[in-house]
């Protein structure tokens, strides 16, 4: 038997229903749940029964329905508040200094323990220690403006290669280019005929970087060209093998043997490459062009100049030919390098959006002891202390949680992150010790709003917070003027005491 | 401490004092409250919540058996103490128009 459609409809908000009063009572303690959810769920019977009596109901009785139910979280809330305000603890830790440090240590706790779990953090945070040789430069024509296109042709690079250099102790080649893979051979559950970029290169290339990939076969001019894959390629196209070693893989011209895999962004190069092969001889690196990428001797390095250096080298045609050596660490900032760029572009734009000031003018002449002021200065350097690394964790979590983006997304999304964290949270630590007591270093609270800037002319408008500690007022304008541009304090003297008989600080 | 002065003595929101009235009236459970008094949701129960609270009110569930026979899940009823009707009476010089809005059951049943 069919459900009828409005037997469907019914079932439908029924659940609907639940579900909100389901949700909302999970901000109800859980000692009181239980007896909250039943009241809730006999009133919303007869709500219903209100609305629709016989299941059939406008859309305005839906729409009262919605609301009654949405009404269960503001109460939810309410006891939960009131649960809260029962604790002493909590009761007494409002506002603190303490309460908000822990608040910092908590976010600075779970940023870090994401950093450990997410995977691609992790694999990035495993490259750290291998740091690009700073004496690696790629080389390219001095005409070309990016790494973007390959300009070195083989043939320039053998004769490079051939000759002994006075700046330069090895070179490799590399070119990529799209191959088809021809035939499954492996039985795997891969697509047949998919295109790689594969990145045909010189057997010295994985050494001059770096990389501890050993080809599993010595290169004799009669081997079999070896491939190392990419990590992603080789859980996308190969399902993870574990046995991929040793794998032939047929392309449209030739066959490869698989050496290993490489980790994911290990190699500091341009381009995506998905396979490495190293055909036996250099003689058979035939592209027309390609990338070289070259080891400085000492006398090299010293030629650099901002991560590059000027190269005048002879054509085999006897021609001369100008070119230019980068950095690889230019091509491939560390991700501690862009957190700095990113945190001092932050601070720099800081003044736009806040007053970097921390209002600490009074209105009389009082001022706070040198104790009271280190104890004030010291909770404001740990909270940067601590903001810092949240920073910086986050915006590693953001920019290498999801591998899907690539290095250069994730490079993009650091950088942006890493920014405006940086930016509104400074503002939130400026604001927040605005806000505390040069005495006892709470928050201020209970505003109360003065006047309306847009009604009075030439009179004070503003708000005033109060220290619940009874020592200070704080007095903070609407609109700044002449007389009164800033925040300002009133030191509250034993005549107000009465109006804090329940704080818990004494007026020193 | 001076937070909790005496019940009588207690200054009652207007939405408070509407409420306790209601219950006076005869309006004793949540949705009726909102009913009488055109309340939200939102409004009427952690107000309720908060007289339960300070011993204005208490609730007590209804009996199961009365539920069960009535085919319906069984519901709270509200009810004033006697702190919380010296109280409304406090209110109603407060707020002298809170009998005209919401008559007491006995005034309706005249």
């Amino acid at each position: 038997m069919k459900p009828s459609p409005r037997n469907l409809i019914t079932h439908l908000r029924s659940l609907s229903h639940s579900g909100l009063l389901l949700g909302a009572s999970l901000l109800v303690p859980a000692n009181q749940r239980a007896e909250w959810r039943r009241e809730w769920r006999g009133e919303l019977w007869h709500v219903q029964q209100s609305c629709a009596p016989g299941g059939a109901c406008g859309w305005q009785d839906e729409r009262a329905m919605a609301a009654f139910c949405l009404g269960a979280f503001q109460d939810a809330l309410c006891i939960r508040r009131s649960n809260f305000e029962n604790k002493p603890f909590f009761a007494q830790s409002s506002g603190t200094p303490g309460r908000c440090l822990l608040a910092l240590l908590t976010m600075l706790a779970a940023a870090y323990a994401l950093a450990l779990w997410l995977p691609g953090v992790a694999a990035e945070r495993g490259l750290w220690p291998r740091k690009v040789s700073p004496n690696l430069v790629f080389i390219e024509r001095a005409t070309s403006h990016s790494l973007s296109a390959p300009s070195i042709t083989p043939r320039q690079f053998r004769s490079w290669e051939g000759r002994r250099q006075k700046y330069f102790d090895a070179f490799a080649f590399f070119s990529v280019s799209a191959e088809q893979v021809a035939s499954p051979s492996t039985g795997l559950d891969r697509k047949a005929n998919t295109a790689l970029n594969v990145a045909r290169a010189s057997a010295n290339l994985f050494t001059l970087l770096g990389l501890s990939v050993h080809l599993t076969n010595p290169l004799l001019p009669d081997a079999m060209p070896e491939i190392v894959l990419s990590e992603r390629t080789w859980k996308t196209q190969f399902a993870a093998d574990p046995h991929i070693a040793g794998t032939i893989v047929r392309f449209v011209d030739r066959s490869a043997r698989v050496a290993g895999v490489a980790p994911d962004g290990s190699l500091a190069l341009p381009g995506r490459v998905d396979a490495w092969e190293f055909p036996p001889s250099a003689g058979q690196l035939d592209p027309p062009f390609g990338y070289v990428v070259a080891h400085l001797t000492d006398e090299g390095k010293a030629e650099m100049w901002a991560n590059r250096v000027a190269i005048n080298a002879s054509q085999p045609d006897g021609t001369e030919d100008d070119l230019l050596g980068i950095a690889i660490e230019e091509w491939r900032p560390s991700p501690i390098n862009l957190y700095l760029f990113a945190v001092l572009l932050g601070l720099l734009a800081l003044p736009a959006i806040t007053t970097v000031s921390l209002g600490e003018s009074s209105l009389d002449s009082q001022q706070t002891s040198w104790w009271r002021k280190l104890v004030r200065w010291s909770f404001f350097s740990t909270k940067i202390g601590l903001l810092f690394p949240i920073i910086y964790f986050v915006s590693f979590d953001l920019a290498y949680g999801d591998r899907s983006l690539g290095r250069e997304g994730a490079i993009y999304i650091q950088l942006i992150s890493t920014f405006s964290l940086c930016l509104f949270g400074m503002r939130w630590v400026l604001k927040d010790q605005r806000q505390r007591c040069p005495v006892c270093v709470r928050t201020v609270c209970h505003p109360a709003h003065v006047g309306q800037a847009s009604w009075t002319f030439l009179d004070w408008n503003g708000t005033e917070m109060v220290c619940m500690g009874g020592h200070t007022m704080l007095h903070v304008p609407s609109l700044p003027t002449s007389w009164f541009g800033s925040q300002r304090w009133l030191y509250l003297d034993t005549s107000w005491q009465f109006l804090f008989a329940g704080s818990t600080r004494p007026i020193p | 401490m001076a937070r909790d002065p005496k019940p009588t003595d207690q200054k009652l929101s207007h939405t408070a004092a509407m409420i306790l009235q209601a219950l006076d009236a005869g309006f004793v459970y949540g949705f009726s409250i909102m009913e009488m008094t055109g309340l939200p949701s939102g409004t009427v129960y952690p107000a309720m919540r908060r007289l339960e609270r300070d011993a204005l009110i208490r609730s007590q569930w209804e009996r199961q058996s009365i539920a069960d026979a009535e085919q319906r899940p069984p519901r709270k009823y509200y009810k004033l103490t006697a702190a919380g009707k010296s109280t409304l009476e406090s209110s109603r010089k407060r707020y002298p128009l809170l009998e005209r809005l919401i008559p007491s059951e006995e005034a309706r049943t005249v």
